[in-house]
């Protein structure tokens, strides 16, 4: 739209009173958005079968801020945390990010996907042809985006949501799609890892990943490599109880299988991690988290999927370290 | 104008996925069908697996409330070992909670439902934002979407305290059967209060004043998305070396008619719910049927004396006398600030309380029972959980979530849920408020979704009688 025609239709309208020239001048506005905000990464944001934690841990960023990252990173267009938008106005800005940015956008994906009864138990908005299931949606905006980011355990390895039993059939994002997903799993995320991410893809393009897919960046050394306690492990000095300032892998702690570097980066402002208020590491990052790591604070031999080691989704433990 | 339909979905700003539907007749909302549209399982995830691990696990049910699971798992270790849990360690606990606490209803007024009352800047998050009917001036609206900036530091460091104490935050850590694995020590004691006294004066300069001003520019909604004033409460604050002390009382308020809930009234009802009951096993499980006709959540609908009751802020404060107004809209809104303000209170309280020394934990070994029943209010409303074991296995770990009481279906009768009961009645007077007006009722419940992906079984619940 040209600018005299806009002023225009400011003019037609100030009389009005009635709101409808916000009504006239938001559609344009939006588009103008859509087509000039290039130089951040245009963001959909969809949440599938998880707890939410995950977008409360990005709420939790500090330096940048989410104010920073909405406003310096991303344009998070589409969230149905975040959004402004609600009905039928938010599925409007879902369609008009793919038909603008087709090739272009990152979707972030929050949840594992059910696929039993082809995906009914997720559905991410009901429309007047049908519900919309998460397995729907994320296969076809899965192929129109230039990056899919899966936030989280569950999206990245189905994580609780596909745990044992697993009722719904759900499974981790790239097991629905047939291309790249970059998993930042955690359960939840540690927000450094997901706008970590987000920096590398803006400043450096896609960073280095591991066998799992996570940026080699967060996910490359194991929690035990990093553990301020490992003097203690070295000495088998292991704590007698929750609590102890031992070594806590008499705890249960799966510290020496799970990739994170939790024990230097910590969590909230960097204040704390687990190991740190006297607890085991549960593994949340791992591709057989929360299965794997149970029962949680029985020592790793111990438990329970462990033993079997018949998972193909397991990690091992770090080579020479138990 | 000829009846007509609203499809309201997706309901954005809140946690997990939300439908709903809405007939009007002449601009007035003769139904509501509110559906909550995503299944996790989780109680049949709980079965067969260490009854320790539900004090990590049951957190991952809900992000923006885990700490409520952590706490009411943490109380029904307590019970199933019969551990005594130290003053310390009682302080600590109501730290991390009403921490967690802070940090939802301050993202809730900002993140969730400031958008409702306030035109925020044309860039995303917020395009399409469609505010038809914002009131505030321009200074006024300014001053106030520039708070969401301020609410994001001051949630991050509600955050902080849990995370000092707990290890991390959503789902902490620390706080665990037998007390808090953490050693209070000056130097955390100090970090928190100066966390807490900035909080403090967030609520205070920001957050309060806001809250008064919106429910001042939108006073019509003191009349909107009322209920019929059934309030339940199980309760907040646990004390007493066996939780056996709750500060903020639990109570059923029916009218004017005050009461102690008991369970034995509690009853599930999942006529209009994606369930069947298995006739295959002996206990008639109940079961996922997702295509099952005249059904339309995956939220059982749980009544108490076959009637729909609401949880929240504003069931607490009307129970415990802390306020006295009605059940509209803005009253959810102002009674929820109001307890944050409260909260922010008790923290820096207890922290004055808390003594500097050892980890106060004691985790007994040996189980004395082998079932167990607790609750709790969680941020948006009344939780229970309650479990049987086989040994130390889970044999059956069955929970109550706000949403269920609040976000219930239709019952067999046809008696609207709490959220339902709230849409039906108000009016929608121009077709661009069809989803602003219903969008604003229903946030005022601080709705989780994600809290009722799961199952409960009255019929096989095997704990009963009188909870206090």
């Amino acid at each position: 739209m040209e600018k005299n025609e806009f002023l225009q239709l400011c003019r037609d309208n100030s009389l009005a009173g009635n709101h409808k020239l916000s009504a006239r001048i938001l559609p344009v506005v939006r588009e103008y958005l859509l087509d000039h905000s290039t130089d951040k990464l245009p963001v959909i944001w969809l949440e599938t079968s998880d707890s939410g934690d995950n977008n409360i841990a990005f709420m939790n960023a500090t330096y940048p801020y989410l104010n920073h990252v909405f406003t310096n990173m991303i344009d998070l267009i589409y969230s149905n945390t975040f959004m402004a938008a609600q009905g039928s106005d938010a599925l409007l800005l879902l369609e008009d990010t793919v038909n603008h940015f087709r090739g272009r956008f990152t979707l972030v994906v929050e949840g594992a996907v059910p696929t039993k009864d082809r995906g009914i138990y997720n559905v991410i908005a009901r429309t007047k042809n049908g519900p919309i299931t998460a397995l729907e949606a994320i296969t076809r905006l899965g192929e129109a985006a230039q990056h899919v980011i899966a936030i989280g355990t569950c999206a990245s390895f189905g994580g609780a949501s596909s745990a044992a039993p697993n009722v719904t059939g759900s499974v981790g994002v790239s097991q629905v799609l047939e291309r790249e997903v970059i998993n930042v799993s955690g359960c939840p995320v540690n927000p450094d890892w997901f706008v970590g991410t987000l920096a590398h893809l803006l400043m450096y393009g896609k960073p280095e990943l591991d066998e799992y897919n996570r940026p080699k960046l967060f996910y490359g050394f194991t929690v035990h490599h990093h553990c301020q306690r490992r003097s203690y492990f070295d000495k088998k000095d292991f704590a007698k109880q929750l609590g102890d300032i031992e070594c806590m892998f008499s705890q249960g702690c799966s510290g020496p299988r799970t990739g994170s570097d939790c024990p230097y980066r910590q969590w909230i402002n960097h204040v704390s991690w687990p190991v740190k208020v006297n607890t085991p590491c549960i593994g949340c990052t791992n591709p057989d988290f929360p299965d794997g790591s149970a029962p949680f604070f029985s020592p790793l031999p111990q438990k329970s999927k462990a033993e079997k080691d018949d998972n193909h989704k397991q990690p091992p433990m770090t080579e020479g370290e138990v | 104008m000829s009846p007509q339909k609203i499809l309201f979905s997706p309901v954005t700003r809140l946690s997990g996925l939300l439908s709903v539907e809405l007939s009007l007749d002449n601009g007035i909302i003769t139904e509501a069908d509110v559906s909550s549209t995503m299944f996790r399982g989780f109680e049949y995830i709980m079965r067969n697996r260490h009854i320790t691990d539900a004090v990590y696990l049951t957190q991952r049910i809900c992000g923006i409330c885990s700490t409520a699971h952590g706490a009411v798992a943490s109380y029904l270790l307590d019970q199933l070992y019969d551990n005594d849990i130290s003053e310390n360690a009682q302080i600590l606990r109501n730290i991390m909670f009403g921490a967690d606490f802070l940090q939802n209803h301050i993202r809730h007024f900002y993140f969730f439902g400031l958008p409702d009352f306030v035109i925020m800047p044309n860039q995303p998050p917020f395009l399409n934002q469609n505010c038809s009917d914002c009131r505030l001036d321009d200074i006024d609206n300014r001053r106030l979407a520039g708070h969401y900036i301020d609410a994001i530091k001051a949630a991050e460091k509600s955050h902080q305290i849990l995370a000092l104490f707990g290890g991390k935050a959503p789902h902490q850590h620390s706080f665990v059967h037998g007390g808090v694995a953490v050693a209070p020590t000056a130097d955390k004691i100090n970090q928190a209060l100066a966390l807490i006294h900035d909080i403090r004066n967030f609520v205070q300069l920001y957050m309060m004043p806001d809250t008064e001003l919106i429910s001042r520019c939108y006073e019509d909604y003191f009349h909107i998305g009322e209920t019929p004033g059934r309030f339940l409460s199980f309760g907040l604050f646990r004390f007493g070396n066996k939780n056996n002390q709750v500060l903020w009382k639990p109570g059923i308020l029916n009218g004017c008619r005050l009461d102690q809930p008991q369970l034995d009234f509690i009853q599930e009802d999942i006529s209009r719910a994606w369930f069947e009951r298995s006739e295959s096993t002996e206990q008639g499980e109940v079961r996922p049927a997702p295509r099952k006709p005249g059904a339309y959540s995956w939220t059982k609908a749980v009544l108490y004396r076959g009637q729909h009751y609401e949880g929240g802020p504003l069931a607490r404060m009307t129970i415990n006398g802390f306020y006295n107004g009605g059940t509209s809209t803005m009253d959810r809104i102002v009674a929820r600030s109001l307890e944050t303000l409260y909260i922010t209170e008790l923290v820096e309280e207890w922290l004055h309380e808390l003594e500097p020394g050892e980890p106060p934990i004691n985790q007994k070994k040996e189980l004395v029972q082998d079932q167990a029943l607790s609750v709790t209010d969680a941020m948006r409303g009344p939780l229970l959980h309650s479990t049987r074991l086989q040994g130390e296995q889970i044999e059956r770990y069955d929970i109550i979530t706000p949403t269920s009481w609040n976000f219930s279906p239709k019952d067999d009768y046809g008696n609207r849920g709490p959220a339902e009961t709230a849409l039906v009645g108000t009016e929608i007077s121009a077709p661009e408020f069809k989803f602003v007006i219903p969008g604003r009722i229903i946030r005022s419940f601080d709705p989780c979704i994600s809290c009722a992906t799961h199952l409960f079984d009255h019929r096989t619940n095997t704990i009963d009688k009188i909870l206090y």
